[in-house]
């Protein structure tokens, strides 16, 4: 292998791909990134197993080969470097990779390339396509409210079908919901159904481009692996085996009473009862149309034995009858946070009915936050 | 001027025990479990503490020093029933009365001196119907509040009745042992005794920079109460800062499936008093004895507010897995649920209340039928040494009770 890249390119390369690479593992291999000669370039790709991300560098190839070396060392070697050309090559006999740049010579001892796992081999045609800056909004609406703790694994998951020209993103912790369409490119049947990992979607998220461009998806026939693939890039993910639960019934048909509250105002609120709730629990209490609000305009409140009370209120348009209900803060803040539009209107049925945030002016997205029962 | 009571029935336990058996009278009775269990003295009447006989020691100790003692394993259900009684006495003269355990309480009659008397007639009223009407003897002080009140009712046990007329607060603490005052552990004990300071009066007339500088702001406090002064209110409804249970084996045990099962009739015994206190814990904590009373410690906080059995177990055994060295006997384990709150996160998918309503309706079952009356199976197993006869069955150490502590 003999490879010139520009130490810009390569960096950036690096950085895609090293989040992939696994802090604890198992195998010494995992904790390198594999360098291939392609397509008059250089492919890196690292895995953990459940994901795995390819990143692809031009450059200049005066002999085709591949290597793994440490991902750690490689990045921080070539994040210190100046930008100018890094030559590559690689000694095949003692297995070592030497780089030059500029002033600095450095050699890095490697592995085999085909002692690294196959990533990315899916070799399928892609399902369909969406747009980049579409899906990385409507990821950020979604991905926060997939379980952390592991007792559930579906619920680590974030439900995703593909059905006719639609997508649909759904991801709940049992405490709360989140749901998100998006349209696709081109029309998909039959249609596909598929759990992708939580932290999969984050690093996607994390890789996307925030421009309009094309992201294909593909699906393998088994439906073990999920692939990713935006302009030389691809993320591929295994996938969450399991029946994702029936979300559908547990979203709220109706309401009696609803209040349309600025986005901003209504977090800032929630934030600052959250430091009172601290001790409490972190519950806050939200009143529509309560004594709290006036009569109008939605009460956000907070009460610790021990520590004092605290009480914003905010104004809204508020319609049905005056109703009060206990969150977790966090549950609020997440989603207000997350939620990509000005105003976001609140539903709610009485206290220990769940309680729906949509954003106005989307049609695309409904959140569910179950409530907290309390004494009074 | 407030007016505060504080009630304390005389070796309550051991004097249920007298009062239902009159052979018993006049004999030592200790009540916690036999003489040859591993367990702790609940209660001991007077005529056993003549040997040294106090709540907390080991039975064993108890049996040494007290050969002819009258070892009882206790009735919880009976001193729940007459501490009732007891209660509903108190309350019938204020609705301010703050129950400490069973055998304890403060009374507010701030109130109630216009319809009954001043505080020592009241306090007298109360001594004579408790013996009238329930058959037990309770001692009584009188003062301006609570900390004064407190020990004024402890100073001359049995069928004491102690008045601090006001005013007299720091008078009457000057002569005692600082040790008697809230908060004054072995600890400051150690530090106070530096300062050559012994009884309380010594304390009030240290400066309150001093106790500033080596207490923080309890120095403050410290300062406070040694004068008699304690303006904390009497909190009429109670609720309970901790539920826990606890279980002292009859051998060491190391082995992991018994300590697990032992954890989960514990989470078991908690879930089932916080859905009848109507609460929720945040929080758990996990307790290992081992040989020689080394006692540890363990807390962690739960996923969310719960009063469920699983959550608390899967807790407590994740704790266990991490302190619990192997192979090392455990004499005694116990679980507490901590951080208790009336609130309760609902969920979406477990239908809600499902688990709730089922194990409320196991906690039925149990009052009605006894606790051995419905259990996991697992917990059969594990517990060759319980008996499944219907008659009378060992029951947990009264004593193991945090509950309002």
């Amino acid at each position: 292998m003999n490879i010139s890249v520009m130490q810009e390119n390569l960096a950036r390369g690096l950085a895609t791909v090293s989040r992939a690479v696994s802090s604890r593992a198992t195998l010494p291999v995992l904790a390198n990134v594999l360098l291939k000669t392609e397509n008059s370039g250089l492919n890196l790709t690292a895995t953990n197993l459940e994901i795995g991300i390819n990143c692809w560098v031009p450059g200049k190839v005066a002999e085709e080969g591949e290597i793994t070396v440490p991902a750690k060392l490689l990045t921080d070697l070539v994040a210190s470097l100046p930008n100018q050309k890094i030559d590559l090559v690689l000694s095949p006999k003692d297995r070592t990779l030497k780089l030059t740049c500029g002033n600095n010579r450095s050699s890095i001892k490697g592995i085999e390339a085909d002692e690294f796992p196959v990533v990315a081999a899916i070799g399928e045609t892609p399902a369909t396509s969406v747009d980049a800056r579409v899906l990385r909004e409507a990821l950020g609406e979604v991905v926060f409210a997939a379980a952390s703790d592991e007792s559930r694994p579906i619920l680590t998951g974030v439900l995703t079908r593909l059905t006719g020209d639609k997508m649909t993103l759904a991801a709940a912790d049992n405490y709360r919901i989140a749901v998100r369409t998006l349209t696709l490119a081109s029309p998909v049947d039959p249609e596909i159904v598929i759990v992708v990992p939580g932290r999969s979607y984050a690093e996607l998220m994390r890789i996307l481009p925030d421009a309009e461009m094309p992201i294909e998806i593909t699906v393998t026939p088994n439906k073990s692996q999920v692939l990713f693939h935006v302009e030389g890039i691809d993320l591929v993910s295994r996938l969450i085996e399991g029946q994702f639960p029936n979300y559908e019934p547990v979203i709220p048909a109706s309401h009696s009473s609803r209040a349309v509250i600025d986005r901003e105002a209504f977090l800032a609120g929630t934030r600052r009862a959250s430091i009172f709730a601290r001790d409490s629990a972190n519950i806050v209490k939200i009143e529509i149309g309560g004594d709290d609000a006036d009569g109008a305009g939605v009460a956000i409140t907070a009460h610790a034995a021990d520590v004092g009370d605290n009480a914003d209120t905010v104004d809204a348009a508020i319609e049905g009858s005056p109703t009060a209900i206990a969150f977790n803060a966090r549950y609020l803040i997440d989603v207000l946070s997350n939620l990509g539009s000005e105003e976001a209107a609140l539903e709610l049925s009485g206290p220990l009915a769940p309680g729906v945030i949509r954003g106005i002016g989307k049609d695309d997205y409904v959140h569910v936050i179950m409530p907290v029962r309390t004494a009074s | 001027m407030r007016t505060i009571l504080h009630a304390d029935l005389d070796a309550f336990y051991a004097s249920v025990e007298q009062l239902d058996d009159p052979s018993l009278r006049g004999r030592p009775v200790i009540v916690g479990g036999h003489r040859d269990e591993r367990g702790v003295v609940s209660a001991s009447s007077y005529e056993a503490r003549v040997f040294g006989v106090v709540s907390a020691m080991p039975l064993r100790t108890a049996a040494r020093r007290c050969p002819d003692g009258v070892f009882l394993p206790g009735r919880p259900e009976r001193y729940r029933q007459l501490s009732r009684q007891v209660m509903a006495i108190f309350a019938s003269y204020t609705p301010l009365v703050e129950p400490i355990s069973l055998d304890e309480a403060f009374l507010d009659v701030s109130d109630s001196r216009a319809a009954f008397g001043d505080g020592p007639t009241i306090a007298r009223e109360i001594k004579r119907r408790v013996l009238d009407e329930v058959g037990l003897v309770v001692s009584v002080g009188v003062a301006t509040n609570k900390l004064c009140a407190k020990i004024a009712s402890d100073l001359r046990k049995p069928d004491a009745l102690v008045i601090v007329p006001p005013g007299e607060e720091a008078s009457f603490l000057a002569p005692l042992p600082i040790r008697r005052l809230w908060g004054v552990g072995p600890q400051a004990q150690r530090a106070l005794g530096e300062y050559g300071v012994t009884t309380i009066g010594q304390l009030a007339a240290l400066e309150s920079s001093t106790l500033r500088r080596r207490f923080g702001i309890h120095g403050d406090e410290l300062s406070a109460r040694a004068r008699g002064a304690d303006p904390s209110p009497v909190v009429s409804s109670h609720a309970p800062k901790s539920i826990g249970h606890e279980h002292t084996f009859d051998v060491d045990s190391a082995d992991p499936g018994r300590l697990e099962a032992t954890l989960l009739d514990l989470a078991e015994s908690v879930a089932t008093r916080l859905r009848r206190h109507d609460l929720a814990a945040r929080a758990v904590q996990l307790k290992l004895r081992y040989e020689g009373f080394e006692t540890l410690t363990r807390q962690a906080p739960l996923p969310h507010p719960t009063r469920d059995s699983r959550p608390l177990y899967d807790t407590a055994i994740g704790l266990l897995r991490k302190t619990q060295v192997a192979g090392r006997g455990v004499r005694l384990i116990g679980l507490t649920a901590i951080g208790l709150t009336e609130a309760q996160q609902l969920t979406l998918f477990d239908a809600p209340d499902r688990e709730d309503r089922l194990s409320r309706s196991i906690d039925t079952v149990r009052e009605r039928f006894g606790e051995d009356a419905i259990t996991r199976a697992r917990l059969l197993a594990q517990r060759p040494h319980r008996r499944f006869d219907f008659g009378e069955r060992p029951d947990a150490a009264p004593g193991n009770d945090e509950d309002g502590a």
